[in-house]
């Protein structure tokens, strides 16, 4: 198991090194001149010249690499060009409302996607399971940037029910701040939700149908055990892998819904520094982006070794 | 208190099909008594796992109990509710199923699932199910209990796995034992020892138990009453002895004229002809009737009824009297001489020369291992590496029939394969008519390889099931160039060359029985008109009246062209039966080959002895009898 941790870690690492790369390079060549940017469109050649030298733009661009990532290993996230001060404490800010839609949103996906599909899988061909179907398929072909004007118009529009947009901080009183989450939250999750209970339900109908669930049955034991000891743990390991491949597209997902609503996170941060070519905090939101990925897969690598025993101890009695 | 353990009376099941509803068990009744084995045999589509689930009253949805009653020990188990069935489960009856590999429950430990049921039907608690399937594990022979019970079950071996699932189903004293096909998933050298275990608990915990199995073999040395199934009816029983030795029924007859059997002296199979009777189809008469030699104008128009015969055993064929002495015959016509092996200074078709082959699995992260030297981690890079096939050589001559033997994992299909360059080997080398394989540029590969053909086990999942017979066969003869009405004539001989005929070419694969399709693969194998086939577990797949058929065209095609096979085998009887030379593989290496007579009669490794012994046999009076 040790083994297996250290290796997933590696392979973090490698993951990582390989993206800064690629943020890195995509990064430069993308249109637009840093110097010009800082220094606006009529400056004069000579000062933009000794501005490039003083921020290093003429170095070859593996040294420019190097500077840019052992800053980024030793916590210095550089300067924002355009709000001309240091990255970290907004990038921090925006991460931590992120976070938290962004969390509550995966902690629901989980608990009602798997909960939902488990419960339409045991009951396969029954008529809960074609509502649960249905509405499942319609919740998917329906995209989130239409999802969400259609609740806001009902909700906050018509119903007037929760704000539109915004965000309220928890000293504002908890109220406040969850009427500003719901609607985000609900956004961002109810594709997902579908998108894992119709995983978890074709999955626990397949585990349903193996032998060892029959036997189970065969020795007398009632079927909420059965399902629960016998057939859960093992329906369970797909979705655990499709969870983490989910965080992956909400942190897409939290940069559409966090423009609609006007919600000040990570999301609106990377939109911010795109449209304003902010190369160092486009950097900054990226490589935060790919770490999250990251480490959610490593979570679902050893949440999946914690419920599979041929990981955790290796593949036969022979070695 | 009665004597029998299990009593089924007129039991009939239907299932929910897509033209309405399927009969699949008809009438069938059938008495375990207390201390006896009764084997129930028949060929897929007989029922017999029907009859074993709905015994456990485990049926799956969409089937239903038409007629009849299971009594268990005496008790009505249909009368009984759902909550009172589950109560007899895995108390008073419990199953052994087929497959280990699959039974078994991957994320709980082996000792927690024996423990399962007795927890829930003896209310032990935590520690005394756990003393308990200690010894249970012990009692089926298990080395070190402890151990196995705190493994996962891909640590375990099939045998392994067999003996928990066999001690778990003893945990209740159960008054009635199914075991559901319990050695077929299992090599020969384990169903052996399975087979062992089985006779010592019945005879030390006098068992009473119900045996399904397909093979004959098998339940001539357990059962003592055996009870042969066919399309869903009782068609014979009675005390095995007689039933194997004295069959009366056409059928039984011609399950063992199919049977080859361990032994020098060939005579030709006698398969049973056609196929199952569509379960949908509404027979008149005797069910066997379409498929029996004896049949008269009286079989398709009178149902026929069990009935005691001189011999005490029960049969469904009002002939069965006058045809008591009659054996089964299949092929009406001069028997053909089987053809000499080659002599020693024929062609060689093919040729293995120190042929390797090393599979490496697992990712470059898989390859790191992580060791502890004291305190200090090392990391160092170590692929695993398998030797499927260590420094063979074979010599396969014009004509020649070479059996190829071991059990899984011995490496048997990776040689096969190498040697038509389906898998690469290592190293050695590999020559086809002299000509090297390895160093072969890309068409003169092809064009060797024409003469080198296989055929794969499983017909199902070897033709494309999109495609028509034409299509599947013509696709090899468009390969070589050959177009428009003579692929299309070409296809219409092949097709006769495997006794189907033309009409089944414009048929899909999902429109023809296991045997057929099994012809299909045939004959697309001889399109090319290779010199040497690879059959790889070619018969394995099928049942026995159906692989007698498919060995005695293999045997006729050899003998019409010469073709040369390596033919790829677990079953030690069929081998005996078709091949020249038999050479047995194990862990990679080829550590016998000697003709076959030789083989059989004098095997020089302890290897070879002991598979031959494993083989359970129906025994020589019995077939002598019925063939």
């Amino acid at each position: 198991m040790t083994g297996y941790v250290i290796k997933r870690m590696l392979s973090i690492v490698l993951t990582m090194a390989v993206m800064s790369i690629l943020i890195f390079w995509i990064t430069q060549v993308m249109p637009g001149n840093v110097a010009y940017m800082i220094l606006g469109d009529f400056a004069s050649p000579e000062d933009v010249a000794t501005l490039e030298k003083k921020l290093g733009l003429n170095d070859p661009t593996y040294v420019q690499y190097w500077r840019w990532a052992s800053g980024m290993l030793q916590g210095d996230l550089g300067r924002s060009l355009v709000m001309d001060r240091p990255i970290a404490p907004v990038l921090w800010d925006a991460v931590s409302k992120s976070a938290i839609l962004a969390g509550i949103s995966i902690g629901l996906v989980a608990l009602f996607g798997i909960v939902v599909g488990v419960y339409a899988g045991v009951r396969h061909g029954s008529r809960a399971d074609h509502v649960v179907s249905v509405a499942t398929y319609v919740n998917i072909a329906i995209p989130e940037f239409l999802f969400a004007i259609v609740i806001i118009m009902l909700f906050a529009g018509y119903l007037n029910w929760f704000p539109a947009t915004g965000y309220s901080d928890l000293s504002n009183g908890v109220g406040t701040w969850a009427r500003h989450l719901i609607l985000p939250v609900f956004t961002l999750a109810t594709g997902l939700m579908a998108h894992v209970s119709r995983l978890t339900r074709s999955s626990m109908i397949d585990t349903m149908q193996t032998q060892y669930v029959r036997a189970a049955r065969a020795r007398g034991l009632p079927e909420r055990l059965v399902i629960r000891r016998h057939a859960l743990p093992n329906a369970l390991l797909p979705t655990i892998t499709v969870l983490a491949i989910d965080v992956g597209i909400m942190m897409g997902g939290i940069v559409v819904v966090e423009t609609i609503f006007s919600y000040p996170g990570l999301g609106r941060l990377l939109m911010f520094a795109i449209q304003n070519m902010d190369v160092p905090l486009l950097q900054a939101c990226m490589i935060v982006i790919t770490f999250v990925y990251a480490a959610a897969n490593l979570m679902a690598d050893l949440l999946y070794a914690l419920l599979n025993p041929r990981v955790r101890y290796g593949r036969s009695s022979s070695e | 208190m009665t004597d029998l353990a299990l009593s089924v009376e007129g039991l009939s099941v239907s299932f929910e099909g897509d033209g309405g509803r399927v009969r699949v068990l008809h009438d069938v009744s059938m008495k375990v008594e207390r201390g006896r084995v009764l084997g129930v045999v028949g060929e897929s589509g007989s029922g017999k796992s029907t009859a074993a689930l709905a015994v456990l009253g485990l049926l799956d949805k969409g089937a239903a109990i038409d007629a009849g009653k299971v009594l268990v020990g005496g008790r009505d188990l249909y009368a009984a509710t759902d909550e009172e069935r589950r109560q007899l489960r895995g108390g008073k009856v419990s199953l052994v199923f087929q497959d280990p590999f699959t039974t078994l429950n991957p994320a709980i430990r082996v000792g927690k699932q024996i423990a399962e049921p007795l927890m829930m039907h003896r209310s032990m608690d935590e520690a005394q199910a756990e003393a308990e399937t200690l010894r249970l594990l012990a009692e089926v022979g298990i080395a070190d209990p402890a151990r196995m019970a705190a493994s996962y079950p891909h640590q375990l071996s099939g045998g392994m796995k067999q003996r928990a699932l066999i001690a778990s189903a003893l945990g209740c004293d159960p008054d009635l034992l199914i075991l559901d096909e319990p050695t077929t998933a299992l090599d020969v050298t384990i169903e052996a020892q399975i087979l062992d275990l089985l006779e010592d608990l019945r005879r030390t915990r006098q068992l009473s138990i119900l045996f399904i199995s397909h093979n004959l073999g098998v339940v001539s040395r357990i059962c003592d009453d055996i009870c042969v199934l066919y399309a869903g009816r009782v068609v014979e029983q009675g005390p095995t002895d007689v039933v194997l030795s004295q069959p009366r029924h056409p059928y039984t007859k011609g399950l063992l004229a199919s049977l080859p059997s361990l032994s020098v002296e060939r005579q030709r199979l006698q398969p049973i002809p056609g196929r199952l009777p569509d379960t949908r189809a509404q027979l008149k008469g005797c069910i066997f009737a379409p498929r029996c030699h004896f049949a008269q104008p009286r079989c398709s128009s009178e149902i026929q009824e069990l009935h005691t015969a001189q011999n005490g055993t029960r049969n469904r064929c009002w002939r069965s009297a006058e045809l008591a002495d009659t054996p089964w015959r299949a092929e009406v016509g001069e028997e053909v001489a089987r053809r000499a092996p080659p002599s020693s200074d024929a062609p060689i078709i093919v040729d293995a020369v120190d042929v390797e082959r090393e599979f490496r699995s697992g990712g470059v992260f898989d390859a790191l291992t992580l060791r502890w030297n004291g305190w200090r981690p090392e990391m160092a890079y170590r692929p695993r590496v398998v030797n499927a096939v260590d420094h063979v050589s074979l010599t396969i001559r014009e004509g020649e029939i070479v059996g190829l033997v071991g059990e899984s994992g011995s490496g048997k299909t990776t040689l096969g394969r190498c040697m038509i360059d389906l898998v690469s080997p290592t190293g050695g080398e590999v020559r086809i008519e002299g000509q090297t394989l390895l160093s072969a540029s890309r068409s003169r590969k092809r064009t060797l390889l024409r003469n080198a053909q296989i055929i794969f086990q499983n017909p199902d999942s070897s033709l494309n099931p999109r495609k028509t017979v034409r299509e599947i066969v013509g696709r090899p003869l468009a390969q070589i160039g050959l177009g428009g009405a003579e692929r299309d004539k070409r296809v219409d001989e092949l097709l006769e060359l495997v006794r189907l005929g033309s009409r089944y070419a414009e048929r899909y694969p999902h429109q023809m029985s296991g045997g057929e399709k099994q012809r299909v693969g045939i004959a697309r194998a001889l399109a090319t008109k290779p010199k040497f086939i690879v059959c790889d577990e070619a018969v394995s797949a099928l049942d026995v009246s159906v692989q007698a058929s498919i060995l005695n065209l293999l045997v006729d095609l050899r003998d019409e062209f010469g073709l040369a096979y390596l033919f790829i085998t677990h079953d030690l009887s069929v081998v005996s039966y078709i091949a020249d030379r038999i050479c047995v593989m194990k862990n990679g290496k080829l550590v016998e080959q000697g003709r076959t007579e030789d083989i059989l009669e004098a095997p020089q490794h302890p290897y070879t002895a002991a598979l031959l012994a494993a083989v359970p046999r129906v025994n020589q009076h019995r077939r002598a009898a019925g063939a």
